[in-house]
């Protein structure tokens, strides 16, 4: 319980106290009124006595009567108050007024309390409890079975003005004598039959004859005794006087309670009252001056929602009633106090007057009242004392024999109702009771509760029930007020008292009072538990102001125990506060839920949290704090909220309905709306126009898209294009201001730089939101907040700034997860920030057809802001920043507004989305400058450079149609008819072409990136102008699908601006199907150059066969018919393909599915080396056409897809310098030999047949081995396992047996067949030449041995030997290249077969002496046929 | 049977709660709320050296008007169960101890002790 103003003590004494009676002449009555107040209210402030009385028990023992107080009331003979157990509904009204008007005081007295880890602020004192029971008890009604509230004694005030005034007092008292005993009235009660009167006489000093008043009242004294009488002089100075002298008002404290009290009043309100119901039943309850007012009278008007329960929540959408409520903002009834407060009181009155009246009331307390009471308690004590005698057994037999003769005129019904007996006032019972309450009256307590205790046995053994509860309350009281205690505190009298007031004597008001005084005494002796259980008894549902405050106090006691119960603290709170808000208590049911809140606060209950806060809120708005009222919802729809999703919905109905009257109120700013969530990390800001994707036959360039996902690996990638292209349009070198363009930004990209934006391009801000609820929340007319500082970076002057940018709406049901996309089109140049967000939230109706009629009184969205702040990412370079949680800055909303700048757009046309691995495909792009600013520096990078080219740049094409429309089955290639009469594949065509002519070869760097210059007229497009350019496109050599990327780079022409350039990606997938496959291989031919190859040049170069196998792997049999090898062409810069050997004669080689075809070439070395470092550069392209037309392979697409793939696979081409032994031997091998196989595929598509075209390339690099256009996928590399020794250095290679064993090419001349006539010479002498030709760049020490035999015996077995004739071993010297020729003469015995190919060659390199000679390979074997020539 | 079950952390904020009247739910927060006042008391009753030893059942809490509260183990063996349960949530090294507890085999347990709600 919270602490009191009074002890104990004083409190109980000052519930009882003795009672006085006021009947006044109408002229003191006057007097009086001069103070603007009646006789007794004048009295009142004085009524409590400063200094001891004395007076002296039946047993002769003075008794010491300290600090006493009396009670001065008018007479009022109507009787108030029923004498029923429940509360009249005016005093209900008196006492729910008594406690509204009691409020804690603002920012007053809180003391904190801390049990264990809360912090409760908690109000010490509860005043409104205090003044509660303080009316409570004062406008008890006077009961029948107890005195202690009954008249002891009567003042009778007559005015000294009055013309007799002792004829007066003679009415007065005559007047008293009716009330009491005429039994017309039964109220007011007296004590005892024969009244104490005590006669005043009034005196007006500012009017009355001072001399008269003193001689009336000698006469009174002589009349009534001295001690019966008193001159009572007021008024000394006048009202107006007393205007401008400030004395203390006494009157002030308790003249508001007095006219509440006063018999009047109660009248009026209860008829105010009265009224008020009516009206409300007649119009049945739609304008609810109160909600909770109306429920807890008429509970059929609302219909109800079972709210009886405390813990309800009582907001559930299908009670139209909660709603209404909240929007009749409460008002208070304030039934008619206003008019109390006008006038000042004693104004008449000096401090003498105060001094004068204080010792009227000691006089008459001393001399008049206590006497007499001393009087009766000895004559009542004599009474008892007599009786005695009687034997109590005997009396008690009687009563039983002749019990009915008692209480004869009582009905069984009326026995039934009070649940026992009733005695008649002058019943020998009483007479103890009478004793004890005015021993008890006199603080003569231990005699007291020595009556009280005969009493209550007497009581109880005659089982009259309420008689004996009284008797049971007060000797508890009695013991407990006892000095000394020589008995303890009798809880249990207490205990039954209440539970027989409650339960038999069905009087709530008494159980009350009763349970009143016992918790203020458990209190005070600390058994604070005991008291809140007693506390929490006496709630029931039919005072819901009484259980409010009782319930409150129970949770005071909670927390005052040793150790403090926190939670059953707020428990209890809370359901106080549900009384209070039941009973109208509006303020006080907001502050118990406020204190509860503390402890329930941030503990993770959540689902009392939001009952709490919900409940926080609506009190607050029908107290019109609405800022309350909207945090305390806020707090409910920002928590994670567990409530269900009907409960979430009407919180949310509530909280906008709230929001939008404190919006109507003030309309300052915009306010901030908690909902929805704004995950504002993933904001993404995209700068540039939404790319419109497809226009007609058109594809746009994809660029970036908001719809895109950010990923990391594509950015990283995008960004090495650009770099690449920034390198190359810088001369190769990346400036150090580089950064990479970003049109996306997100959580993820660099925000560190403040973003740029150019001026009438949109910027578009796509913001996520998060419904936390489990509702769908309605936004709309949702717009960006945004500041912009205008800036001019190019022009001094400037426009106005207001209309610089335009919104764009967007309105959207939201569904959680989802973002809303605004734009932004700023058109002029500076510094925007992006601030946050403006939009409408409205909820949608729950269930729709049930609440048609409130939806549509609902349908209210509010409008408030949310603020985008966008944490950037935490700083972890430094130590501090490693130590500390600190955030760089993201500057992604504050964009830059920079002047305009070109804008590129890119259409392909006809582009194909699938292709044959090496598919040659024509495709136009048209670049569109859409700006209106020049463009220029158009360059195109891309992942894929080899996949296709623009053509070159200085050979014109103007044999390829420019426009796509008359581009139909047109060949991609450049072709020649062949002449008619020629054979295909008889002889090569030869161009020699430069590299650099295709872009190639202008610097290192520039080959190797993919880096191309689009060739664009004038280098520069105009704003407006479009241009068509032709594209080709050649399928990528590997099946599958490929992601190919490009990224176009322009800058504008005019230099200068804050953005550098500008890029546009496209992605486009390409998917590629198998084709053929080519293998080639080299050999070394053994023949001579035949004769026609009459040059010496060529005679000495020699040739080579080159094998070309082609497979048809095309898996997709319906699709693809067949495969036509059109053309076969070389490029190299030694070799030319020279002829087609095939032996097989056809015209053209045609390969179905899985058919393979072989194709033989000589090729012929057309170049000596050591030709000038100019032609070195030159390309020889030879083209053998299989079929009618040649294919002009040295121009745009062929050669520029040729030399794509060369400068990719020749990154690191071979380094010529190093000439040591091994890369001299390798050299002799090497043929740099490129076959380009052109081909057809009839393919049918849609029942048409579609002639498709394309190349394959095969590099062939050494003699013998074969190479294939389709490069093995490198084997996946094995997980390299982990080395620590470092790995020895590569050993000096040694040319392999293998490698040197071809240094030395050899031949045999000879006749193929020889007569000879052996029979006329036997020796056969046939001339042979050995011709060696030197294929390494050294020179050669060349041995031959002719000795030697032929080693394979079977030869030996079929042909006859020969030998050779002459020198058998030369040793000679060959320098590089050279070729010898060596005569020799083969000796012939027989005629027949013979092998010549017996010579061996011995070759070693002529400066490594070291060096043995490696034997050189043998041709093949070299048969002679001898024939015997008859 | 149970109609509600709360595992309530040392700091006195749930861990778990769960109730079978579902449309009761806030009534049985403030409950199991206001009972730690009593398990409180208890466990403070016992005082700091006998903490060992303390016997985990509380036994009766308090009686509301509808239902008993009781704290830790009775002897149907319910909270032994209950207790294995939390240990074995403990145990999960995925769990961080303090954060509410979304385990579905101990919502499964938990399941199986309340009152079927019909």
């Amino acid at each position: 319980m919270a602490q009191c103003v009074q002890s104990v003590h004083e409190f109980i004494q000052d519930s009882f106290v003795p009672m006085v009676a006021v009947l006044c002449s109408e002229d003191a009555e006057k007097v009086t009124r001069k103070n603007n107040l009646n006789f007794s209210e004048l009295l009142r402030p004085f009524c409590r006595l400063t200094s001891e009385g004395h007076m002296r028990d039946p047993n002769n023992q003075v008794q010491v009567v300290k600090n006493l107080r009396i009670s001065v009331n008018n007479v009022v003979t109507r009787p108030s108050v029923p004498a029923s157990g429940t509360p009249s509904l005016a005093q209900r009204l008196l006492l729910s007024e008594v406690v509204s008007t009691c409020q804690p005081a603002e920012g007053g007295v809180a003391n904190v309390i801390t049990a264990g880890d809360y912090d409760l602020n908690i109000s010490a004192t509860t005043p409104w409890f205090e003044a509660y029971r303080e009316t409570f008890l004062q406008s008890m009604p006077a009961a029948d079975h107890e005195f202690l509230n009954h008249y002891l004694a009567c003042l009778l005030v007559v005015s000294s003005s009055e013309a007799v005034p002792v004829e007066k007092f003679l009415k007065l008292s005559q007047e008293q004598h009716r009330i009491q005993h005429s039994g017309e009235y039964t109220n007011p009660k007296w004590f005892i039959p024969n009244t104490l009167k005590y006669y005043v006489l009034l005196h007006d000093m500012s009017q009355g004859d001072e001399h008269r008043a003193d001689s009336v009242y000698e006469d009174m004294k002589q009349r009534y005794g001295a001690q019966g009488c008193y001159l009572l002089k007021v008024n000394s100075r006048t009202a107006a006087a007393g205007a401008d002298e400030q004395i203390p008002d006494p009157w002030s404290q308790y003249l508001h309670k007095s006219s509440l009290q006063s018999q009047d009043h109660y009248e009026e309100s209860a008829s105010v009252l009265a009224n008020n119901t009516a009206v409300e039943n007649n119009v049945g309850g739609t304008p609810e001056l109160d909600g909770h007012h109306s429920e807890e009278r008429d509970g059929s008007l609302v219909n109800s929602l079972d709210s009886t329960h405390p813990l309800q929540l009582d907001t559930s959408g299908d009670t139209p009633g909660s709603l209404d409520a909240l929007r009749a903002v409460a008002v208070e009834t304030k039934a008619g106090t206003a008019a109390a407060a006008a006038a000042s009181h004693g104004a008449c009155l000096t401090l003498n007057d105060h001094d004068r009246i204080r010792q009227f009331i000691q006089e008459f307390t001393f001399r008049g009242l206590l006497p007499h009471i001393e009087k009766n308690i000895r004559q009542l004590n004599d009474q008892l004392v007599s009786r005695k005698g009687l034997s109590r057994s005997l009396f008690s037999a009687t009563k039983k024999w002749f019990g009915g003769g008692k209480v004869p005129e009582k009905s069984i019904a009326e026995l039934k109702n009070t649940s026992g007996l009733l005695y008649p006032p002058e019943a020998p019972e009483l007479q103890i009771r009478k004793m004890a309450d005015l021993c008890f009256l006199v603080q003569h307590y231990e005699l007291a509760y020595s009556c009280y205790h005969t009493a209550k046995k007497d009581f109880l053994s005659d089982q009259a029930m309420l008689y004996a509860a009284g008797a049971l309350e007060m000797a508890a009281v009695s013991a407990f007020l006892q000095g000394g205690a020589p008995r303890p505190y009798p809880a249990h009298y207490m205990d039954t008292a209440i539970q027989t007031y409650r339960d038999v004597c069905k009087n709530m008001h008494l159980a009350e009072r009763c349970a009143l005084l016992s918790a203020e005494i458990l209190k005070s002796q600390a058994k604070f538990s005991d008291a809140a259980t007693l506390l929490i008894k006496m709630t029931s549902e039919d005072c819901d102001l009484r259980s409010a405050l009782l319930l409150e106090q129970a949770a005071h006691c909670f927390i005052n125990m040793r150790n403090p119960m926190v939670r059953k603290f707020a428990f209890h709170m809370i359901l106080a506060g549900h009384r209070f808000s039941k009973a109208g208590q509006k303020r006080h049911a907001l502050r118990c839920y406020c204190q509860a809140m503390q402890v329930y606060k941030g503990k993770g209950w959540s689902l009392a949290e939001d009952h709490i806060n919900f409940t926080i809120g609506r009190q607050s708005f029908t107290l019109r704090q609405p800022e309350n009222a909207v945090s305390a919802f806020r707090h409910i729809l920002t928590n994670e909220s567990q409530q269900a999703s009907s409960q979430q919905a009407a919180f949310l109905r509530e909280y906008l309905y709230v929001y939008k009257n404190v919006t109507g109120v003030c309309d300052v700013a915009l306010p901030q709306l908690p909902l929805p969530y704004i995950n504002s990390s993933a904001t993404r800001v995209y700068f540039g126009h939404e790319r419109r994707l497809a226009e007609g036959e058109k594809q746009a360039a994809t660029h970036v898209s908001l719809d895109q996902e950010f990923d990391r690996d594509l950015a990283a990638m995008w960004r090495d294009l650009e770099e690449q292209v920034v390198a190359s349009a810088n001369r190769g070198v990346v400036p150090a201001t580089f950064q990479a363009t970003q049109c996306c930004l997100n959580s993820q990209t660099d925000n560190l730089r403040f973003p740029l934006a150019v001026v009438e391009e949109p910027i578009i801000v796509e913001v996520v939101f998060r419904n936390p609820l489990k509702v769908p929340l309605v936004l709309s007319d949702v717009s960006l907040l945004w500041k912009f500082t205008l800036k001019d970076f190019s022009r001094p002057q400037d426009a106005a700034v207001g209309d610089a940018l335009a919104f764009s709406n967007e309105k959207e049901t939201l569904v959680p997860g989802v973002g809303a996309r605004l734009k932004l089109l700023p058109h002029q140049t500076g510094q925007l920030n992006i601030l946050g967000l403006v939009y409408n939230l409205a909820s949608t109706p729950s269930t729709g057809g049930t609440t048609v009629s409130s939806s549509a009184a609902l349908k209210s969205d509010v409008r408030g802001r949310q603020d985008l702040e966008i944490q950037g990412p935490r700083l972890n370079q430094t130590k501090e920043e490693k130590t500390s949680v600190s955030h760089g800055p993201d500057r992604r909303l504050d964009p830059t507004i920079t002047p305009p700048m070109p804008l590129l757009e890119v259409f392909f046309l006809q582009f194909p989305t699938a292709l044959l691995c090496g598919e040659i495909r024509k495709a136009y792009v048209e670049f569109c400058n859409v700006s209106g600013v020049p463009l220029c520096g158009l360059r195109v990078v891309s992942t894929h450079p080899d996949f296709f080219t623009f053509g070159s740049s200085s050979l014109a094409t103007p044999l390829t149609p420019l426009s796509p429309t008359s581009f139909e089955n047109c060949s991609a290639y450049k072709t020649l008819a062949t002449p008619p009469g020629a054979t295909p594949g008889s002889v090569a065509a030869v161009t020699l072409v430069s590299a650099g002519d295709f872009g190639l070869g202008e610097g290192g760097s520039g080959t190797s990136n993919g880096v191309a210059e689009i060739p664009l007229e004038d280098r520069v497009l105009k704003p407006g102008q479009s241009t068509q350019l032709p594209l080709w496109l050649r399928g990528p050599d590997h099946e599958g699908v490929h992601e190919i990327n490009f990224l176009f780079y322009y800058e504008s022409a005019v230099k200068g601006g804050k953005i550098s350039h500008r890029v546009l990606r496209h992605t486009v997938f390409i998917c590629a199907s198998r084709s053929l496959c080519v293998r080639a291989t080299a050999c070394r031919s053994n023949t001579l150059p035949e004769e026609e190859a009459e040059e010496e040049d060529e005679r000495r170069n020699g040739s080579m066969l080159v094998f070309v196998d082609v497979e048809n792997i095309n898996t997709n049999e319906a699709g693809v018919r067949e495969f036509h090898i059109a053309q076969v062409s070389s490029s190299s810069k030694q070799w030319r393909l020279h002829r087609c050997i095939n032996p097989a004669e056809d015209k053209d080689c045609k390969l179905n599915s899985r058919e393979r075809g072989k194709l033989c070439f000589r090729a012929t070395r057309c170049k000596p080396v050591q030709a000038t470092s100019a032609a070195i550069e030159k390309y020889i392209f030879a083209d053998l056409s299989l079929g009618n037309e040649q294919i002009i392979s040295s121009t745009t697409p062929c050669a520029d897809f040729f030399f794509r793939r060369l400068s990719r696979s020749q990154g690191a081409g071979p380094g010529g310098g190093a000439e040591d032994l091994t890369s001299l031997v390798r050299k002799c091998n090497e043929v740099d030999l490129d076959i380009i196989v052109l081909w057809k595929a009839f393919v049918v598509e849609d029942n048409k047949q579609v002639i498709l075209e394309g190349q394959l390339h095969v590099a062939l690099q050494t003699i013998g081995k074969e190479a294939c256009s389709l490069t093995q996928k490198e084997e996946a590399q094995e997980m390299v396992l982990l080395k620590f020794k470092p790995e020895l250095p590569p050993p000096m290679t040694r040319p392999s047996m293998e490698q040197l064993s071809h240094l030395i090419k050899t031949n045999l001349h000879y006749p193929e067949s020889y007569r000879h006539p052996f029979i006329h010479k036997s020796l056969c002498l046939v001339p042979v030449t050995l011709t060696l030709s030197n294929c390494s760049l050294a020179q050669v020490d060349v041995i031959i041995d002719l000795r030697h035999k032929t080693t394979s015996p079977e030869s030996l077995e079929v042909h006859g030997s020969f030998t050779w004739l002459g020198q058998t071993q030369y040793k000679l010297q060959l320098r590089a290249q050279e070729v010898m020729r060596v005569p020799l003469r083969a000796c012939f015995l027989h005629a027949g077969v013979y092998n010549l190919g017996t010579p061996r060659v011995f070759a070693k390199l002529a400066d490594q002496g070291a060096m043995c000679e490696t034997s050189q390979q043998t041709a093949t074997p070299a048969l002679i046929i001898i024939i015997n020539d008859t | 049977m149970a109609v509600c079950i709360a595992v309530i952390a040392k700091e006195n904020y749930p861990l778990y709660i769960r109730s079978v009247p579902t449309q009761n739910e806030l009534k049985f927060h403030y409950t199991v709320h206001t009972s730690l006042d009593v398990v409180e008391e208890k466990i403070s009753a016992v005082g700091k050296a006998m903490a060992d030893q303390r016997e985990l059942y509380l036994g009766l809490l308090y009686p509301t008007e509808d239902y008993k509260v009781y704290g830790y183990v009775t002897n149907s063996k319910m909270f032994r169960k209950l207790h294995n349960s939390f240990t074995d949530v403990m145990c999960n090294p995925f769990y961080n101890p303090g954060d509410t507890i979304q385990s579905k085999a101990f919502d499964g347990m938990v399941s199986a002790m309340m009152v079927q709600a019909s």
